[in-house]
């Protein structure tokens, strides 16, 4: 180690320039960024259902669909349906617009004696103005499944215009393009926009807000806190400096591989900038105590005892974001992981390299002056009013200290069975948030927004795979969820009852290729079944997000699907409910697996690096302590675990077991030296117990600023760390050394 | 003063005349197209019609058409087998039967919307109307070049698909070369691209290539055993033939 941080000292412009010339490249990259708002490409490919609902929405482009609601008091008036008649007009020569379908223009087969009509439900050219046509309308929307609660809600309030985009488009651009025109045109009625294309724009907006505000603001609030912690410039340069460094070539090799930055990395520069200035910190205030009259000395001296622990620390804190890579359903999660543990990485880096040679190279070391600050720093608020006091506690009562730990933690234990799980997207956004205003509107008047596929491969002209999509379809509508279905067969059903013939699929398949001359080449055939005729879907949605009925109904058409599929009819089943029950329990799997993952590691680094197994227990109870309190904080308040909560426990492990090291360190090495209980135990609070405290409020606050993030799980997410970073803290504050001292007076007791 | 009025009429009448002409000229092109198109009495036939999907597939169809004038035609498909026997009578007055083999059973069928396309193709019924672009649409010439008109067609009614056609028609026999259908918000959505052979008197559309732009999806109409007044009866326009 003294080897390591002379050569740092001798090569310290050869630091500064790797360093300066790293950013600018890094930095340079930045400008490539993107934002990766595609919730469904997050979706991992070895899931067979995920993998099947994303290819479904490629194939049948349910992916590319958008929607645009009218609410009206009755949509069954001349005015209304002029409006939506508009709308379509508008999409019709827009760009990057494939299909249309609305109550305007929407394929409408009518039969008598007399023949087939195949045309439209309305004459665009002669829409309905008479009360009479009016109501005719409305008896013919409401006879047919394929428009009640389709195209028109069923109380007759609201109606829908869906519409697919081509291939190839930017679709967000085509989304907001449209949404800019269609509000142009001044419809006088609510207008909502619905769609993974339009949530897509608005996810992408979130991202950028939250980017924008709330990173100046972690900044501003960490340099604040630094500034009155360390009242020096280089104190608070510094680290903020090395954390603005780990954020710049974080995001740099982001793009230099490839990745765009999600809903979930978006928080990645505010960690790194709560996080990565913690390094720092203890870099500098340990040289700042290390005291020799030969300031190069000095640094060295304070370099060499510093590296391990902080080494420790970033290792630590790796693991916790690294610890759910391995269990994440979602790719989004995955890639957070990665690149927060690299930005840790490269604090850590900057903050052992980096930071000694930018102090040796300026000269800034600490002023001998300064000294004398030293005895007025032990007069400090922080001093007098909570480490003496601390201290005092610590050692008059160290068994009430324990047993308030042990009530709260049963207590949190019991409050652990209350949490719960949220899995449902639109729960993810802000109340009033457009996305999840249109998601509760589809849901209170569409039979909810939630797509339910089930694919069907084999011969689709053959009448018994026909009969087979029927059947599927009547099995699912008996499912109280489950309102209407949409398929191929139904179309046929209904042109082999305008043949005269019944609604029902007809025995011999060369009726069906019949039927099938008129359907060719509507616009509702590709959404439907393939070009080859080899695969078709029944598209439904989905009423609940209760992920008790999700996971019901994925069983129930398991059972079915089990029963009826066969070679020459295979039956899969996707949609949101299939993906919803299974990121439901992934997210049990990956809390418990990146859980134990974390503590194992945890546990075994810092085993190894005291060299004693008890010593990493130690360590890791005040932490594990504050996790317990976190489920029970979250069982009672209500906060569920979702894709970002469940995060949590791993990160909040990884930065807070920090605090504990430090700890034991500092101890550890005052009592080897001086063999004294209480004097060890003083100066480890009064030196290390300072940079805890400081660390603590500035990570903290740091985290609490997601507070205003866009997201409800992001907010919750910095809510439970900063509570997790005061927990372990304190833990590491109070059941830690109350632990060292029970089991050191012990030892004596056992020595004499 | 005077001079500056008479300057005025003098411009006035020679844009008066211009124009007139020009409206002349693009009425008496389109009508001799139509006249090149339209002047079988009947006329007998293979079609092959080929649909090419955006990532190149083909896809074919083959049909026999016996037609008479320009208002009466059955067209009945031979291939693919699952379509095959299915038959499409077209009579005067957009009135429309349709056979279906399996069912052994006609339909009158009836597509109130013009905009349509028959049978899976890229020709909407409109475009398969074998009524004269002359009472269809008003002519303007915007161009004449080395060997062709072009003329811009605009709808005369206000139910059209489309805002206006284009139509660049060959300068020594008339014929129309391509046509580029633009949609109301003024943007090309398809363009047909003709190839003419004269078979004895007429001049036959062998090849009739439509693109839609929207759905990126081609059809190639290609005729063959092209045969021009046999004096076909009007009993060949039957629904009672029709089933045959």
């Amino acid at each position: 180690m003294n080897k390591l941080a002379k050569g740092i000292i001798k090569l310290k412009w050869v630091i500064i320039i790797i360093v300066i010339g790293l950013t600018a490249f890094l930095g340079y990259q930045i400008k490539d960024l993107k934002i990766d708002s595609d919730i469904i490409s997050s979706l991992p490919d070895d899931d067979p259902a995920a993998l099947l609902y994303k290819n479904i929405g490629k194939e049948f482009g349910g992916n590319d669909m958008g929607m645009i609601i009218i609410e009206t008091d009755d949509v069954f008036k001349k005015e209304v349906i002029e409006y939506v008649k508009q709308i379509t007009d508008t999409l019709s020569v827009s760009d990057g617009i494939a299909t249309i379908t609305s109550l305007t223009n929407v394929l409408d087969i009518k039969g008598d004696e007399w023949g087939i009509e195949i045309g439209t439900l309305l004459d665009e050219y002669d829409l309905p103005d008479t009360t009479s046509e009016l109501a005719a309308l409305k008896d013919r929307v409401f006879s047919k499944d394929m428009y009640k609660g389709t195209l028109v809600s069923e109380d007759g309030t609201s109606t829908l215009i869906l519409f697919t985009m081509a291939d190839g488009v930017d679709k967000q651009a085509v989304a907001k393009n449209i949404k800019e025109k269609i509000t142009k045109i001044g419809i006088p009625e609510k207008l909502y926009f619905g769609g993974l294309p339009f949530m897509m724009n608005d996810i992408s907006s979130l991202i950028v807000s939250d980017i924008v505000r709330l990173i100046p603001i972690t900044f501003l609030l960490i340099t604040f806190i630094l500034f009155l912690a360390f009242k020096t410039a280089r104190g608070v340069i510094l680290p903020m400096l090395t954390a603005a460094l780990s954020v710049i070539w974080v995001l740099g090799t982001m793009v230099l591989f490839g990745y765009e930055l999600s809903m979930i990395s978006n928080i990645t520069p505010i960690i790194l900038l709560a996080v990565g200035s913690a390094y720092t910190i203890h870099v500098i205030n340990r040289i700042n105590t290390t005291a020799d009259s030969d300031r190069k000395k000095a640094l060295i001296k304070a370099l060499t005892y510093i590296t391990i622990p902080v080494v420790l620390a970033g290792l630590t804190t790796m693991i916790g974001f690294v610890s759910f890579v391995f269990g994440a359903y979602l790719g989004i999660i995955r890639d957070f992981g990665i690149f927060t543990a690299l930005g840790v990485v490269y604090a850590l880096l900057l903050s052992i390299f980096f930071v000694p040679a930018i102090i040796a190279a300026l000269a800034m070391y600490r002023k001998p002056k300064e000294q004398v600050n030293d005895d007025k720093e032990k007069k400090s608020i922080l001093n007098n009013l909570i480490l003496f006091p601390l201290n005092n506690l610590l050692h008059k009562h160290p068994k009430y200290i324990l047993t308030a730990w042990t009530l709260f933690m049963i207590l949190s234990i019991g409050g652990a069975f209350l949490v719960e799980r949220e899995i449902n997207m639109a729960e993810y956004f802000k109340k009033g948030n457009p996305t999840r205003v249109t998601e509760d509107i589809m849901q209170e008047k569409f039979g909810g927004s939630q797509p339910v596929y089930i694919s069907f491969k084999g011969d689709i002209q053959s009448p018994d795979v026909l009969k087979m999509m029927i059947k599927t379809e009547d099995h699912m509508k008996a499912f109280p969820a489950i309102d209407r279905t949409q398929s191929i067969a139904d179309l046929v059903q209904e042109m082999n009852d305008v043949m005269g013939e019944g609604k029902r699929i007809p025995d011999e398949r060369a009726k069906v290729e019949n039927l099938w001359f008129l359907l060719d080449g509507q616009d509702i055939m590709p959404q439907l079944v393939s070009d080859e005729l080899d695969k078709a879907i029944i598209q439904s949605k989905f009423a609940s997000t209760d992920s008790k009925v999700l996971n019901e109904f994925v069983t129930y058409m398991d059972d079915f699907v089990t029963k009826n599929s066969t070679d020459d009819c295979q039956i899969e089943v996707t949609g949101m409910p299939s993906v919803y029950s299974k990121l439901d329990q992934s997210l049990i799997d990956s809390q418990k697996s990146s859980l134990i993952i974390a503590i194992i590691m945890v546990l075994l680094i810092v085993g190894v690096i005291f060299r004693s197994l008890i010593k990493g227990v130690y360590a890791a109870i005040p932490i594990i302590a504050t996790i317990i309190i976190l489920f029970g904080f979250m069982g009672v308040t209500g906060i569920p675990l979702d894709i970002a909560t469940v995060l949590v426990a791993s990160v909040a492990l990884g930065i807070g077991i920090d605090y504990s090291i430090h700890i034991i360190t500092h101890f550890s090495s005052v009592y080897r030296n001086t063999g004294k209980l209480d004097e060890a135990m003083e100066e480890t609070i009064m030196i290390s117990g300072k940079a805890i405290v400081i660390n603590v409020v500035s990570v903290a606050a740091g985290f609490l600023v997601l507070i205003f993030s866009e997201m409800v799980p992001l907010q919750n997410f910095g809510l439970l760390v900063a509570m997790s970073m005061i927990g372990s803290g304190l833990g590491a504050l109070t059941l830690l050394p109350v632990i060292l001292i029970l089991h050191y007076r012990r030892q004596e007791r056992i020595n004499k | 003063m005077t001079n500056l009025k008479l300057s005025v009429l003098v411009f006035a009448s020679i844009l008066f005349v211009g124009f007139s002409a020009n409206a002349q000229d693009a009425k008496s092109i389109l009508n001799k197209m139509d006249n090149v198109m339209y002047s079988p009495k009947d006329m007998t036939g293979k079609t092959k019609i080929v649909l090419i999907d955006k990532a190149g597939k083909e896809k074919t169809r083959e049909a026999n058409i016996v037609q008479k004038g320009n208002d009466k035609r059955i067209f009945r498909f031979t291939a693919p087998s699952s379509q095959a026997g299915i038959a499409v009578l077209s009579l005067p007055k957009d009135v429309m039967y349709l056979y279906m083999p399996a069912f052994g059973k006609e339909r009158r069928i009836s597509s109130s919307v013009k905009k349509n396309n028959f049978a899976g193709t890229d020709f909407s019924y409109d475009d398969m109307e074998s009524k004269p672009y002359a009472e269809k649409y008003t002519p303007k010439l915007i161009k004449t070049e080395s060997n062709a008109y072009v003329l811009e067609l605009t709808p005369l009614s206000p139910k059209s698909a489309y805002s206006k056609v284009i139509v660049s028609v060959e300068k020594t026999n008339l014929y129309p070369k391509t046509m580029d259908y633009y949609d109301k918000g003024g943007k090309k959505i398809k363009e047909a691209v003709y190839t003419y052979v004269k078979i004895g008197k007429y001049w036959n559309a062998q090849e009739i290539k439509m693109t839609d732009f929207k759905k990126n999806h081609i059809t190639r109409m290609i005729m063959s055993n092209v045969k021009y007044d046999q004096n076909l009866s009007d009993d060949e326009f039957t629904v009672r033939k029709l089933k045959q």
